[in-house]
């Protein structure tokens, strides 16, 4: 498993940083993944849920790469959970990250550069409320904590939370398994 | 680290140093500009600072149209509004903006009015709104601190809605930030004290971050050593004109290094602390600064270490095993608030404010967790460590 994550990587990062055919499908597809995943991980786990309550009812975000996507789109539900709405948002956006080009997605989506790592960089543009920004990315990195192989995730996060390897298990096999059943139930 | 990226940007033209004002009316004619209004506030103008920009407009074939004198310590859109009629009605064709940080943001937001010929400054709050340069701007500071005469930001609030609007783009940056001595002389030592703190924040945190980059060190190593060496000798002479400079000079540098690579947690503990009890900036980064850089020590010891250069001299540092140099760092700055306190009582701890209730610390760390600033700040910060932080600040 590690190996080949790692090779995937590598070849992805082959040769000219622009030419990659892959990125772009890779993206969207993370960005499909980590939509989902952030809905199902606002339903199980409780420092997310803490986080989004703190949202406003009906609060929107985006997540997109410049100029022309790809995009994830979330909704805080009546439920007071994420409810992921797909790659194309109804309205503006309350709060709107934007990655400036899609190899930058790329670098946070692979997990070779952290959030805080690609604010530090200046990769990213927020558009909206910080204090809502603010909560979205503990969220982000709270879900990374959870699903992602704790050797991912160090790279990804300025420090991996004290999970025991119960926690990880449950914590993540719940998300995982609401991501089985929220995409059956649809 | 062939990974790391980086960007630097700072195109304020600097005018500095002795009959710096003098300048003033040659810059904007550069820029086309020969009708100048000045917007201050009560605090400057009474302090006779106001005359010596007049002064320097006299023999310069150029008048200064429009004074406005009345901004208030926390600015608002109303404010912005009626200054804009001011210079409107006045054929203003440039802004001198004279003073802090509340005439340096208010001025930011009269020029975005002005030049987009808007009334409603709303409209213009967020990134990237602004398209197209605005009107000559100058800034003239008259605290040595905020820095607010190099950054592109400004915060203004909106009294009706009761938020803070931030405004973020390149083209509120001033076209020059001229620095005289004569215009910091006066400066009341502790507002001097506080402000340099703020300065002295803006360069530690800057060059400790994760924004950190080589050339904001630069101006961040700079600007913390001209501090160490000044500051003191300033609250000895108020009216020693090159040590003013230095640290007027210092405060623009730190604000040059942190409007690149951004503050840490003491700016997010200080914004949270400045909000809820009202407590002036200056005072609360002094307050939080040895504290954070102690909650960062373990993991970014040799950073925090590498500025016991700037803070304590050659001699110091050189016999300062390398292991021991980011205590000693931290231990140097607390030797500078402690003497800060005797001199002029700022407080180096919340319970010496006097104005903080311990049952504050839990909405303090929850207001902190969901400040901008937190996340360039080196090492995670959870609720729990700011909990942490806040009550050995105590
Ligand atoms: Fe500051």
């Amino acid at each position: 498993m590690k190996q080949l994550l790692q090779l995937k990587l590598g070849d992805l990062n082959l040769g000219s940083l622009n030419t990659a055919p892959l990125k772009r499908p890779y993206v969207a597809l993370m960005m499909d993944v980590i939509g989902r995943g952030l809905e199902a991980s606002s339903q199980v786990d409780a420092n997310i849920k803490r986080e989004v309550q703190k949202l406003p009812d009906g609060f929107m975000f985006d997540m997109r790469a410049l100029p022309s996507g790809p995009c994830f789109v979330m909704e805080k539900n009546a439920d007071g959970n994420l409810s992921y709405i797909g790659s194309e948002a109804p309205r503006k956006p309350d709060v709107s990250l934007k990655f400036k080009h899609l190899n930058h997605a790329f670098l946070v989506l692979s997990f070779q550069e952290g959030t805080a790592r690609a604010f530090a960089n200046d990769r990213i543009l927020v558009d909206g409320e910080i204090a809502h920004a603010m909560k979205l990315v503990r969220c982000l990195n709270r879900m990374e904590s959870l699903i992602l192989p704790k050797f991912v995730a160090v790279r990804a996060l300025k420090r991996y939370p004290q999970l025991s390897l119960k926690q990880k298990l449950a914590g993540g096999g719940k998300i995982y398994s609401r991501l089985a059943k929220n995409l059956v139930w649809g | 680290m062939t990974k790391s990226y980086y960007e630097f940007f700072c195109p304020v033209k600097i005018v500095a140093g002795n009959a710096a004002l003098e300048h003033i009316p040659h810059e904007l004619r550069t820029l086309a500009a020969a009708r100048p209004m000045i917007i201050t506030d009560k605090g400057v103008r009474g302090a006779g600072l106001i005359d010596h920009v007049l002064g320097a407009f006299a023999e310069s074939g150029m008048d200064v149209v429009e004074i406005y004198d009345d901004v208030p310590p926390d600015s608002s859109t109303t404010v912005v509004t009626q200054i804009a009629k001011l210079y409107r009605d006045s054929g203003c064709d440039s802004i001198i903006a004279v003073g802090g940080g509340s005439v340096i943001d208010t001025s930011k937001g009269v020029n975005i009015l002005v030049s987009e010929d808007g009334e409603d400054l709303t409209a213009f709050s967020g990134v990237g709104v602004l398209t197209k340069p605005l009107k000559p701007f100058f800034v003239v500071p008259t605290t040595a601190g905020t820095g607010s005469e190099v950054t592109l930001v400004a915060v203004i609030a909106d009294p009706e809605k009761g938020v803070k609007l931030p405004f973020t783009s390149y083209f509120l940056l001033p076209n020059a930030a001229v620095l005289d001595p004569r215009m910091t002389l006066t400066l009341p030592a502790h507002i001097t004290a506080m402000t340099a703190m703020d300065a002295m924040t803006h360069a530690v945190e800057a060059f400790t971050g994760m924004g950190k980059n080589p050339i904001s060190d630069a101006y961040a190593v700079s600007a913390i050593k001209k501090i160490s060496e000044n500051l003191m000798q300033v609250l000895n002479t108020p009216d020693d004109a090159d040590a003013r400079l230095e640290l007027a000079q210092a405060s623009t540098m730190a604000g040059i290094a942190f409007s690149n690579s951004m503050v840490g947690l003491v700016h997010s503990l200080g914004h949270s602390l400045g909000a809820l009890c009202h407590l002036p900036h200056g005072l609360c980064m002094n307050l939080f600064l040895p504290y954070v850089l102690e909650y960062n020590l373990a993991e970014r010891g040799d950073v925090i270490g590498e500025l016991l250069l700037p803070l304590a001299g050659a001699e110091v540092y050189a016999r300062t095993p390398a292991a021991d140099r980011g205590r000693a760092a931290i231990n140097t700055l607390r030797e500078i608030r402690d003497e800060l306190y005797r001199r002029c009582k700022l407080p180096r701890s919340l319970s010496e404010t006097g104005k903080v209730s311990r049952d504050q610390i839990q909405k303090l760390a929850e207001m902190a967790l969901d400040d901008g600033s937190i996340i360039f700040n080196p090492v995670e910060v959870d609720l729990d460590d700011a909990i942490s932080v806040l009550e050995k600040a105590w």
